[in-house]
């Protein structure tokens, strides 16, 4: 057991791409934590998922032990993040977890608001800051001026700023050094009763739920009973340990140190991030600051291909749950689609990510609807309705307002880019609210714009691409506010598929409708007799265009010799028609249910 | 055996949009080729077979429209004419010991640009070969270019008469619509000069695009474009419109031949390519030759690809065999249905169960009464065909049965 005063938690608060996870690689090859041989590329990104979209979902902490110049031993805890707007929940804990942060900035882009937005966070928490400059060997990188960025940001000296490159390891010694040095020990207090911050959890199917924790005061050992302040759950400590990085048991947790705690339960929400986890016999009085239960923002209903497969989809999600406790979901049917679920999600990566874990890990065809955001709905009868699946929304005459959710948003950019910034915002209904320079070349702005713009519709990337990359965004909900918005159907061969329907803005219903019947006629492929598709507010219709029918499909050739592939081929032809969805006599692909989305990405690439 | 197909995978030149087991520059192997030819049929003909001895003939389910075809030989390729007539004599003689040549329809497929000439095309015929399939494919000389054709269209019409004057009197002529570039008033003329050239038989195919073929590399890189699937769909109703009107019967999908005085209530017309009425039928039929494929129920096999190791398997002794497969019930069935729908006699309910051995309703009641409300199949004499709108969309009901 190392002493409350050799003890240091840290983080790594980064833009994405700008090193964090080589720097964290780096830091377990000279504690000797791994072996260079050992190491894989981004070990800290346990899922393929995560690593193929080159961000991290799920926080990790890894213990490292490092001997430093004084002659002391020191155990160094390293919390990783999750990068992505979409989990910005999840890194307010793993930063609150921490007593320091190590800001990696990239010696060519500069500080970004992702970062800042962390940065603030870590200053709130009262984290001691070592600023790294990173890529410094890099072509285009301007460290000294990154280093004053720096100074004039968050007010530490420039030439406190560590000048890295932890692809070639240059100025990892120097960091690890300035960890023990300039980072406090964790504060706590032995000898109060024992308290512990979840800061992150994944389900292992044979020990339960693992808490990921920070010990804040006192000590836990194997088998005590717990108590989780926050959701009321009881458990025992089946194990408890830290990640080498494999999960190794440890007799005991104390304070000050980062582990885990194998609790046996069997849902995350039962072992919610940001919850205090306390011995039953002894409990604390006062749970830590700053628990509130994950918050989905944006829905869709998930339905499988196949609707037998409808157990399967209810237990795969179930299964999810037990990770992710953002994700909800209720059933719900659908005219066109029958029966699935209304499912919540952080944001539209989020979203994708759960689709992708759930065709790859559960091998289910699925089918997503338009997403959504939740409306409060005032009828006329003086009832208000939360409805976050347009096909629910009442009669227009039955609608006295509707309220959408609004937030606030960040952006820093180079100032070059405000014009192209402010255009962008402007066309998706955001309004002007702040704006300042944060040097010269440099401005931080906020506006407030309707949630929906944002999470629905591909802002992020939009953002991106107008700013060749530069600008970066962060967002907090800022209340409801009414807005003229309308419900569009689709109707496919003279019928409404619910599953289409979307809620627009009144002055954007119109390009949307004939988007749309456009985007669909393209996606939806030839049947054997014309479908007509339509877009309509209430019963007007607005826009329509036709699938001609299928004039010619038969196999021109087909001998003996060919038989075998000639199957093949109309086998694969059946297998395509499967993965599509009838809704009444029409073949409707996967895809055009994803039509709006696809609408946007077009968008995007212009 | 009644039916054999041999195959002869040699060519001058590649065509742009063939995937058939055929190699360009090869000619230095043909000899070798030939004699390992001879030794795989005199295999056969001793009752070998891949994958063991063949199963007993109470399991053959015999049709009565199958055995009502003649014995048949196919000489396909590849180009078979790239063979001498001497190689060819040694084929047949040896392809003789298992389907006798008295009686038999002998087919073999003609490249209009190697055809060499009055004396071979008469040695041909004096072989015994009475049935002659050219690829002719097009009139257009720059249509000929892109598909990498090495004849121009008046070579073409040359080799075929040159075939006529040499005593063919059943002549098939491969033709291709769908082509780059090709326009709908150039198929018309195209089928109205090729009518009047009072062929007996012609194939007339709907452009397959294969992957891994020069064409397919050029489409989808953009370099070259296709009619739309609407237009090769005004094509194909032309060519059934005036082929019918010009007295041609429309037999199967791709076929046509020339109408004859046949015996009467003949189910298929005396021109009709008695081979490829074998594979539509389901028959048993044996192959030879790299890259074959044979079906004797309940197998089917393929030969070795290569030519090198196709005559090296050979020369060691045993079938040159590739992969075999045994195939179930089910697929029996399947195939019967999907091969006979193709043609417009479509599949008779004695003939399905002859060959499946249960009624065709005890297996597809359910499928054939959907088809037939869809309007894509028609039941009429105890047969079940296509409609003509089944035969446009022919995969959406071939599909059903696989």
């Amino acid at each position: 057991m190392t002493s409350q005063n050799y003890i240091r938690n840290i983080c790594i608060i980064a833009h994405i791409d700008h090193g964090k996870t080589t720097l964290s690689d780096r830091l377990l090859e000279m504690t000797s934590t791994i072996s260079q041989r050992e190491r894989r590329d981004q070990l800290l990104d346990g899922m393929d998922l995560e690593r193929e979209r080159g961000i991290t979902i799920k926080a990790k902490a890894v213990r490292m032990m490092y001997t430093a110049k004084d002659g002391h031993s020191y155990q160094i805890n390293l919390i990783d993040t999750p990068g992505h707007v979409d989990f910005a929940l999840e890194v307010s804990r793993s930063i609150a977890a921490c007593d320091g942060a190590l800001l990696v900035v990239d010696a060519a882009q500069g500080i970004e608001a992702q970062t800042l937005a962390n940065l603030y966070l870590a200053l709130e928490h009262d984290l001691a800051i070592i600023p790294v400059v990173n890529k410094i060997d890099l072509p285009g990188a301007h460290p000294e001026e990154v280093a004053e960025e720096i100074e004039k940001v968050i007010g530490i000296p420039a030439e406190e700023a560590i000048m890295a490159s932890a692809k070639e390891g240059i100025g990892v010694p120097e960091i690890l050094e300035a960890i023990v040095a300039r980072i406090p020990p964790p504060r706590g207090n032995a000898q109060q009763p024992a308290r512990a911050l979840i800061f992150d959890s994944h389900y292992d199917p044979y020990k339960g739920v693992i808490a990921y924790v920070r010990v804040v005061d006192g000590t836990f050992t194997a088998r005590d009973r717990v108590l989780f302040m926050g959701t009321a759950a009881h458990a025992e400590t089946l194990e408890l340990g830290v990640f080498r990085p494999a999960m190794t048991p440890l007799p005991a947790l104390s304070t000050g140190e980062v582990g885990y705690i194998a609790t046996g339960l069997k849902t995350v929400e039962e072992c919610q991030v940001g919850d205090t986890i306390t011995l039953a016999e002894t409990p604390a009085e006062m749970p830590l600051p700053g628990y509130r239960p994950a918050k989905p923002m944006v829905f869709a209903g998930l339905y499988p291909v196949d609707s037998n497969a409808y157990p399967e989809l209810r237990d795969a999600l179930e299964k999810l749950k037990l990770n992710d406790a953002a994700l909800s979901f209720t059933p719900e049917s659908s005219a066109a689609l029958g029966f699935g679920f209304r499912c919540g999600f952080l944001g539209l990566l989020h979203m994708e990510i759960v689709r992708e874990r759930l065709e790859r890990e559960y091998n289910l065809d699925l089918l997503i609807t338009a997403p959504s955001v939740e409306y409060q709905v005032l009828r006329t009868d003086g009832e208000i309705l939360t409805v976050s699946n347009p096909s629910e929304m009442p009669d227009l005459g039955q609608i006295a307002a509707i309220e959408e959710p609004v937030v606030l948003i960040s952006v820093i950019a180079p100032s070059r880019y405000i014009g192209a910034i402010m255009e962008l915002v402007t066309t998706r209904r955001g309004t002007f609210e702040t704006m300042e320079y944060l040097d010269p070349t440099r401005v931080l702005l906020k506006y407030r714009m309707p949630l929906a713009e944002i999470v629905i519709d591909f802002f992020y990337d939009q953002l991106k691409s107008r700013t060749q990359g530069y600008a970066s965004l962060d967002y907090t909900l800022a209340g409801y506010q009414e807005a003229d918005l309308v419900k569009l159907d689709l109707l496919v061969n003279q019928a409404p598929v619910d599953a289409l329907s979307l809620i627009v803005h009144r002055d954007f219903a119109y390009q949307r409708g004939r988007d749309l019947v456009e985007r669909l006629r393209q996606l939806i492929p030839r049947q054997m007799f014309e479908v007509p598709i339509q877009a309509a507010i209430g019963s007007k219709v607005i826009a329509r265009e036709t699938v001609r029918a299928m004039r010619k499909d038969v196999l021109a050739k087909c001998y003996g010799g060919d038989i075998t592939r000639k199957r093949k081929l109309l086998e694969k032809q059946k297998e395509g028609k499967k993965r599509m969805k009838m809704v009444g006599n029409v073949e409707i692909p996967q895809e055009a249910f994803m039509a709006i989305l696809s609408l946007n990405e077009d968008a995007r690439e212009d | 055996m009644n039916h054999l197909y041999i195959h002869i995978p040699f060519c001058h030149r590649r065509c742009s949009y063939c995937d058939f087991n055929t190699y360009a520059n090869l000619e230095h192997r043909i000899e070798a080729y030939v004699a390992a030819l001879c030794a795989e049929l005199h295999m056969l003909a001793e009752g070998a077979f891949p994958g063991g001895p063949l199963p007993t003939r109470a399991e053959q389910r015999p049709s009565p429209e199958a055995d009502a075809l003649p014995p048949t030989i196919f000489l396909g390729g590849g180009t078979p004419t790239m063979l001498s007539l001497d190689q060819l004599e040694r084929v047949l003689t040896a392809a003789s010991a298992i389907v006798p040549l008295e009686r038999a329809e002998i087919t073999s497929e003609a490249n209009p640009g190697t055809v060499l000439g009055r004396d071979y095309l008469r040695g041909l015929r004096a072989l015994g070969v009475n049935r002659l399939s050219m690829g002719v494919q097009s009139l257009h000389d720059s249509t000929l270019r892109v598909l990498g054709r090495i004849h121009s269209a008046d070579e073409a019409r040359r080799s075929y008469e040159e075939a006529r004057e040499a005593g063919f009197d059943n002549i098939n002529l491969d033709f291709i619509f769908g082509l780059p570039g090709q326009t709908q008033a150039q198929w018309e003329a195209t089928l109205d000069t090729i009518i009047a050239w009072g062929v007996d038989h012609f194939s007339l195919y709907s452009l397959i695009l294969e992957e891994g073929t020069p064409l397919y590399a050029q489409v989808t890189a953009g370099r070259i474009r296709l009619p739309e699937d609407d237009a090769t769909a005004a094509m194909y109703e032309a060519a059934m419109e005036r082929l019918g009107a010009a007295g041609y019967t429309h037999y199967e999908i791709s076929n046509w031949a020339r109408e004859s005085v046949g015996p009467p209530g003949a189910l298929f017309p005396e021109r009709a390519c008695a081979h490829n009425l074998a594979y539509w039928l389901n028959s048993d039929y044996l192959a030879a030759g790299a890259g074959a494929h044979g079906h004797r129920y309940p197998r089917r096999y393929h030969n070795i690809l290569g030519v090198d190791d196709y005559i090296a398997a050979v020369g060691g002794g045993r079938l040159p065999c590739a992969e075999w497969i045994t195939l179930t019930p089910g697929d029996l069935r399947a195939e019967t249905m999907l091969m006979g729908l193709r043609l417009s006699a479509g599949v008779g309910e004695a003939h399905f169960a002859a060959r499946c051995g249960l009624p065709l309703d005890a297996a597809y009641s359910d499928t054939l009464a959907e088809l037939a409300a869809q309007g894509l199949i028609v039941r009429h004499q105890e047969r079940v065909r296509l409609t003509p709108r089944g035969r446009m969309l022919g995969n959406q009901v071939f599909q059903r049965f696989v």
